[in-house]
């Protein structure tokens, strides 16, 4: 589904200036239908600028990036709109990605009112209903606004309006890192649910080996800006072969 | 690995007993009835989920939390008692002294505007007065540098903290602690900031120059995977309450308390699968619940009405291992 070939990325050092930094270098990343894929990687190596590009929310510079088999370079403006009910993205920071003078109800129903046109006012708030319920929030939470909830709970609102347009694509970007241990647990059990649940493909975005492990078939280990070791997460994770893989292996608790 | 050091006979480097926090406005009473012992050369955890009040108890403990104080209770330090009245000063006073702390963010406790060894070298000058001279101040600097892992000290010293890497600056505050030669050392979260690598450096670091130096550590951590591999006893708050002070070898093996079962049992580790992770249901309380009652009743998978009722017990008698359940899990 996802097709990332020889994709990189670099920014200017200074302004005007050739010598430019790379933050990603040919970058191989296949994704198929109905995977689970782990991104795993420490601060600054490349593994959110992967999901940014993944998403479309950032610029590629080298490389070709395939989405259902086509380049996403000759979309066209239609094309383009369609992709963004494609693919879905949860952010880490549950507090900066939801709009604080929207109630959540309002939040999640804000993509369908773009990409379902179709629904009814009252589909759409019945579906969004029906959304926050799937997630684990009680029902009179739609009317309520994001800084009433805490951080799982926000967190949740925003996995909610993520497969609120039903993607075939969800990209979850460090979704637990913000969040209290045993809040951890409850999202990766609610991740679970909606794998064996909804028919999705995921791109798991983690510094966290140990969830990588439980939650991935496979995963990509990424360290300054490229793909260090690919495969099964039992074998990568278990049996690395990757000199830097193995240190981050023995590093984790 | 875990330097399990076994608990030892001596006095008590640090004692607290009945110790409770409250906040200067409102005079609320945040974390209260905690009595637990730090014996020399022991390696401590605390462990809590955010809200629980162990950076608040730690930072009033050490004199540093200006809207806090201590409200009741006693504290004994290295033979001394620290009395109730005017205790951030008295507290203060045996900070840079005979107690070194590491904050969590080395982002942030270094002074961006000095160079790394002049930071150093006060600190040095701060323990050991002025006559050293400035040629054997600076020599004891680059010492303690090069002790910490800094690559090439010499060059470090006259550099900025922006030059550095998280895991070297925290190193440098780490240097800063001990450069009065302390006999506690209280790190709240040193390592949370950090990568993975860069993590069980520092932390291995912390646990060699303790075995060393015969040094006590007051380890704080969100993480009970971190602290069950590096420490010898565990003591675990949630809302403000002392729940649990556990063998690190008991999680995952013994009977503890329930709230430190669930904890553990929330946590993905190396030997778990997915049937073996189990969530808490609901959030967690913050500090300030008080001692009518247990914190954890609204989420405890054993609770009766007892539990919402009965007066949390104490530990009295600053025992060495202790649980808090009203049921009496995890009691010895």
């Amino acid at each position: 589904m996802v097709e990332l070939k020889g994709v990189a990325k670099s920014f200017a050092r200074r302004l005007f200036v050739q010598n430019r930094s790379f933050a990603l270098r040919d970058i191989n990343i296949a994704v198929g239908r109905g995977e689970v894929v782990g991104i795993l990687g420490e601060s600054g190596s490349g593994k959110s600028t992967v999901a940014n590009i993944i998403t479309c929310l950032t610029s590629y510079d080298g490389g070709s990036y395939r989405f259902k088999g086509r380049d996403i370079a000759s979309y066209t403006r239609k094309e383009r709109f369609a992709f963004k009910s494609d693919v879905q993205i949860v952010f880490q920071d549950p507090y900066g990605s939801l709009n604080p003078r929207a109630t959540v109800r309002g939040s999640v129903m804000e993509s369908l009112i773009l990409h379902r046109p179709d629904l009814g006012r009252r589909e759409r708030i019945e579906r969004a209903n029906a959304l926050l319920e799937e997630v684990g929030l009680s029902a009179d939470a739609g009317d309520r606004y994001p800084h009433e909830f805490s951080g799982g709970q926000r967190q949740r609102v925003a996995i909610a309006r993520a497969i609120a347009v039903e993607p075939e694509l969800l990209v979850l970007d460090e979704p637990l890192s913000s969040l209290d241990v045993s809040i951890q647990a409850q999202i990766l059990e609610l991740f679970v649910r909606m794998i064996r649940e909804r028919d999705l493909t995921i791109v798991f975005i983690s510094h966290d080996v140990n969830v990588v492990r439980l939650l991935c078939d496979r995963v990509y280990v990424m360290n300054q800006g490229a793909v260090v070791e690919e495969g099964f997460a039992r074998d990568v994770l278990n049996h690395p072969q990757n000199e830097y893989t193995a240190r981050l292996l023995d590093a984790v608790y | 690995m875990a330097s399990l050091a076994p608990p030892t006979t001596d006095r008590p480097l640090l004692e607290i007993r009945d110790v409770s926090v409250a906040l200067r406005t409102g005079n609320r009473t945040m974390v209260a009835g905690v009595s637990l012992a730090v014996r020399p050369r022991e390696v401590f955890g605390i462990v809590g989920e955010s809200g629980s009040g162990k950076t608040l108890l730690t930072r009033t403990l050490l004199g540093l939390q200006d809207d806090a104080y201590v409200a009741g209770g006693s504290v004994r330090f290295n033979g001394q008692d620290l009395p109730v009245n005017g205790y951030a000063n008295k507290a203060r006073k045996l900070l840079g002294h005979s107690i070194g702390f590491v904050p969590q963010d080395p982002f942030s406790s270094l002074n961006p505007s000095m160079r790394i060894g002049k930071q150093i070298t006060e600190a040095i000058y701060l323990a050991k007065g002025w006559p050293m001279g400035a040629e054997r101040t600076r020599e004891a600097a680059i010492g303690l540098m090069a002790e910490v892992g800094i690559p090439e000290p010499a060059l470090a010293f006259n550099q900025f903290p922006d030059q550095f890497s998280g895991g070297m600056r925290q190193r440098m505050v780490f240097a800063i602690a001990l450069a009065q030669d302390p006999k506690l050392l209280v790190a709240d979260e040193p390592t949370t900031a950090l990568d993975a690598i860069t993590q069980r450096r520092v932390i291995e670091l912390i646990l060699d120059r303790s075995r060393k130096h015969d040094l006590a550590v007051i380890l704080i951590s969100h993480n009970l995977e971190l602290l069950r591999q590096s420490v010898g006893r565990i003591a675990v708050l949630y809302g403000g309450q002392l729940l649990n002070i556990v063998p690190s070898g008991d999680i995952g093996q013994s009977t503890i308390h329930p709230y430190t079962e669930a904890l553990f049992d929330c946590i993905p580790t190396r030997e778990k699968t997915l049937a073996d992770i189990r969530s808490i249901p609901g959030e967690p309380v913050g500090a300030g619940f008080g001692l009518k009652g247990c914190a954890f009743a609204s989420r405890c998978p054993y609770v009766v009405t007892a539990c919402r009722t009965t007066d949390l017990p104490q530990n009295a008698g600053t025992a060495s291992i202790f649980s808090a359940c009203i049921l009496g899990r995890g009691v010895h």
